[in-house]
């Protein structure tokens, strides 16, 4: 039994994408096995609206990557067409907020200095792989070292601060800075995007500086359209790969992995196929990955234990409706309808949102952020992410999908009194139709909770991280790996290190 | 009363109404949730019936596990170190089972009905254990602690004991056999297997029929010698044999505070129950092969041999250079062998390569004055005390 190819990777997502490409410039002989049809997993515009850049050292990486951003403002929409427009500049945003408050405009400001500061501290050890202490090496204590002396040479009293806010909620915070409530329902938004935790809950505060540090160090800058939509930058992608002659088989779904000596050497398709490699790269998320590719009977009781409790329950739904005209949103020009519109109306309001959803319900009144595409053609669409659309719904998605939508829509109406009369056909993805339509159990944008016991090196569970899985010659490349989801590349291209690392 | 000065009593088990009848003493302890004697009359009479007659101890509160499912057989051999697949229906094996890092969790006793139904019997709870271990095997548990009854007969005389209990045939069951028995109109289990080193045997039943089985043994007993024994001349019986207890030779993986007190199972001469070349995955193989690999077991598990009639209880093991080596995890003057004997932990090489030159410090109380001994020690196979008898097939009859 011969290897054919140097790496299999399992999944064609952007992190599949990227880790195979980066090995395949190595002079790697790379295969993607992607169980889908198409390739670019949650990259789809179904899925999420907005994105950030991928960073320079993944780029560079691949070789450049052209793909076009268009930078994106936000509006915060209130009822009363008090809308706050912010466009991730401080000096401008100063101005827009001082017309509601000039307290609050000075406080954001230095708040925005603190988070910023905070965040580009986090920055170098966001990017890299996370160090591991149980290694015992010089370079991983230097990793953490490094960290450590990043955030103290913020200076004592920013340390201090820093000490305190790690853990805090973000309600708190913007309590403590804030009066107007647009605008501290619109951080918290941003604070708890994608994530399991309301405004109130502790850690979200560290949501948002996770947050911040793949978005341009910015709480409203660095977000990002891609021109031409998901489907550029996946071709882009597609394109890379056919330069780089990696072999990429479509509608394959892995079953499991092939062992020899407790080592992994291949891998077996759903067909029944069998592919043998010399390393393995698992893009799934890191249930399948274990309970699937690796086997419950491979596995300890005690990884059983942390991959069973590995939080990963999707929070996020996308509703797409296809319009045959411009609806008339209360107080927006062309410019706003350009943005990102948010409704997030206050703390309380996504509090109270949030609360159905610690039983796995669902609230009526979500909180949402829009996307208006193609608004000066005859059939505009309006993406709407839904927040706290639970996953496993009590309800049962089923049985109430439909009065969901309305219930959205019929939130939309407060800001956009004709919306009702614009909608031609309204399309849900829930988080159950993500895990089934995608793979990712749980339907979890980020493969996984962004929270202080699934970060760094503990993500995705106590030892397992680096890329590195309990079985030697699987490895992972996933959202679900530091440092964490969003369209990045980060974690395919630390993964790709770490197997050249071990070649 | 008080509501604050109120406890839930400690459970009686169902030969309670029996063994508070045979105590002397009253004295009790908890034994997993259980109240049992400690001892009935004299520890010195009971230890001396075990190894001279028959002695009976109330076992129930031992944790006993039934595992049924069409994957049992598979799960079992997942669970602990041991290759169990080629173990045969109705017959029992000792195993350890550890936790991923390869650290012991606990040692017992695994009895084979058949491929789709065991039953696990060990001292420290792990209900939980076995559940999250479970994922992806098609196994269910039920825990038959409360629900069976058990009593260990151990002891020369025991097996004659039992066939005038009506146990025929016993006499043919090998070591680690068991056999299904219909008596006085009661299911009772009976397996050649026990915590004493010599011949002996546990029966498990429903507890409807405990206080009838206790009666019966004790009448089919009477003149061979048999004597109700507590834990304390248990616990004289199983030093004698070598065999460790959890917790006390050392500590389980699950309750040790500090990490660097687990032990693997180089490390309390439980290796040879590690079959790192067993065909499928079982917990903590990884780290085991490993340091099988690199060779960096810390510790080993001795028997020694003890210089003077002093036991050593709890002394501190050292090397000629007066360097603290080890300890000793349990110790006692061998009335049998009269020998003074310990079981001790020792850093290695002590214990494996280096033999010579171990002393243990003693002190010995003697009135109200602890006399400070420097004692010789040798290292010696842990099991000290192994009779041709307990392994005979026939069993030895007497009358």
């Amino acid at each position: 039994m011969s290897d054919n190819y140097d790496v299999i990777v399992i999944g064609a997502g952007h992190n599949g994408l990227v880790c195979a490409n980066i090995l395949a410039k190595k002079n790697r002989k790379v295969l993607i096995c992607e169980a889908r049809e198409n390739c670019g997993g949650l990259v789809e515009e179904s899925i999420t609206n907005f994105v950030p850049q991928i960073p320079l050292s993944v780029s560079s990486s691949l070789g450049g990557l052209p793909v076009k951003y268009r930078a994106k403002s936000t509006i915060a929409l209130s009822e009363s067409g008090q809308h706050i427009r912010l466009v991730g500049n401080q000096h401008i945003d100063h101005k827009v907020i001082s017309g509601f408050s000039s307290k609050d405009a000075d406080r954001y400001v230095e708040f925005h200095d603190k988070m910023s500061s905070f965040s580009k501290a986090l920055g170098s050890f966001m990017m890299a792989s996370p160090p591991r202490i149980m290694n015992n090496t010089f370079s991983d204590y230097f990793k953490l070292f490094k960290l450590g002396m990043n955030v103290r040479m913020l200076g004592k009293k920013k340390f201090n601060e820093f000490a305190r806010m790690i853990g805090l909620n973000i309600a708190d915070e913007l309590e403590d800075n804030f009066e107007n409530t647009l605008l501290q329902g619109l951080i918290a938004h941003d604070a708890v995007l994608g994530s399991n935790l309301g405004p109130r809950s502790p850690g979200s505060l560290i949501n948002l500086l996770y947050r911040m540090a793949t978005h341009d160090n910015s709480i409203f800058g660095g977000i990002y359209e891609i021109d031409g939509g998901s489907k550029a930058f996946v071709d882009t992608l597609l394109d890379i790969s056919n330069k780089n002659k990696v072999e990429i088989k479509t509608s394959s779904s892995v079953k499991r992995c092939i062992t020899e000596n407790d080592k992994a050497i291949g891998v077996e398709l759903h067909s029944g196929e069998k592919i043998f490699a010399k390393k393995i790269i698992s893009n799934a998320d890191p249930r399948s990955t274990y309970f699937c590719l690796l086997g419950t009977e491979n596995l300890d009781t005690d990884v059983k234990r942390r991959i069973k409790h590995h939080r990963s329950k999707g929070k996020v739904a996308k509703l797409s409706l296809s319009l045959n005209k411009k609806p008339e949103f209360i107080n927006c020009d062309k410019n706003d309808l350009e943005s990102r519109m948010v409704i997030a109306p206050s703390i309380d309001y996504i509090e109270e949102a949030f609360n159905p959803s610690k039983f796995d319900k669902l609230s009526m009144e979500p909180i949402l952020e829009m996307k208006l595409k193609n608004s000066d053609q005859s059939n505009p669409v309006l993406d709407i992410q839904v927040q706290y659309a639970s996953y496993g719904a009590q309800e049962g998605w089923d049985k109430i999908k439909d009065n969901y939508v309305d219930a959205v829509i019929k939130l939309i109406g407060k800001y956009a009194p004709d919306i009702q009369s614009c909608i031609e056909t309204k399309t849900i993805v829930t988080p159950d139709d993500i895990e089934k339509n995608f793979y990712v159990s749980g339907g979890h944008w980020h493969h996984g909770e962004i929270q202080i016991d699934q970060l760094f090196m503990l993500r995705p569970i106590p030892g397992a991280s680096q890329y590195r899985t309990h079985l030697d010659g699987l490895y992972m490349c996933g959202a679900g790996t530091h440092p964490g989801g969003g369209l990045t590349g980060i974690p395919g291209k630390n993964a790709a290190q770490a197997i050249l690392e071990d070649a | 009363m008080n509501r604050d000065l109120r406890f839930t009593a400690l459970k009686k088990t169902p030969f309670h109404s029996r063994t508070s009848l045979a105590s002397r003493t009253n004295k009790y302890y908890n034994w997993n949730g259980f109240t049992v004697p400690t001892e009935y009359s004299t520890t010195e009479l009971e230890y001396t019936a075990a190894r001279n007659g028959t002695s009976v101890m109330d076992l129930t509160p031992m944790c006993k596990y039934m595992i049924n499912g069409s994957d049992a057989n598979k799960f079992v051999d997942y669970l602990v170190t041991r290759d169990l697949s080629q173990m045969e229906d109705n017959t029992v094996a000792y195993i350890i089972w550890c936790n991923e890092d390869g650290k012991v969790m606990d040692d017992g006793t695994i009895f084979k009905f058949s491929n789709t139904k065991f039953m696990l019997c060990c001292a420290v709870k792990i209900y939980n254990w076995l559940h999250d271990s479970a994922e992806g095997f098609d196994v269910s548990f039920e825990d038959a602690t409360d629900t069976t009854a058990a009593l260990a007969i151990q002891g020369p005389t025991s097996c004659s004991t039992l066939k005038n209990y009506g146990a025929d045939d016993l006499e043919l069951l090998k070591p680690f056999g068991m056999k299904q028995y219909n008596i006085n109109g009661y299911d009772v289990l009976i397996s050649r297997t026990g915590f004493t080193g010599d011949l002996g045997y546990e029966l498990w039943t429903d507890p409807a029929n405990a206080e009838n089985m206790w009666d019966s043994i004790m009448e089919a007993g009477k003149e061979l010698k048999i004597r109700p024994f507590g834990m304390h001349a248990l616990e004289m019986t199983r030093i004698e044999a070598g065999f460790i207890q959890t917790n006390t030779d050392f500590m389980a993986a699950e309750d040790s505070l500090r990490p660097v007190r687990m032990r693997s199972p180089y490390e309390i001469g439980m290796g040879w129950l590690v079959h790192l070349n067993k065909e499928s995955y079982f917990v903590g193989k990884r780290a085991l092969k490993k340091e099988k690999e690199t060779g960096n077991s810390e510790r080993c598990l001795v028997g020694l041999d003890i210089d003077g009639d002093k036991p050593a209880v709890g002394s501190v093991i050292y090397n000629e250079k007066k360097e603290d080596i080890g300890i000793v995890t349990a110790a006692m003057w061998s009335p049998t062998m009269k020998r003074n004997v310990a079981l001790a932990s020792l850093k290695r090489p002590y214990g494996i390569k280096i033999k010579e030159n171990i002393f243990a410090e003693i002190y010995h109380p003697e009135e109200l004055e602890y006399k400070k001994i420097w004692a010789k020690c040798k290292v010696v196979k842990r099991q000290f005390f192994s009779p041709e008898r307990r392994n005979k097939v026939p069993a030895d009859l007497y009358e």
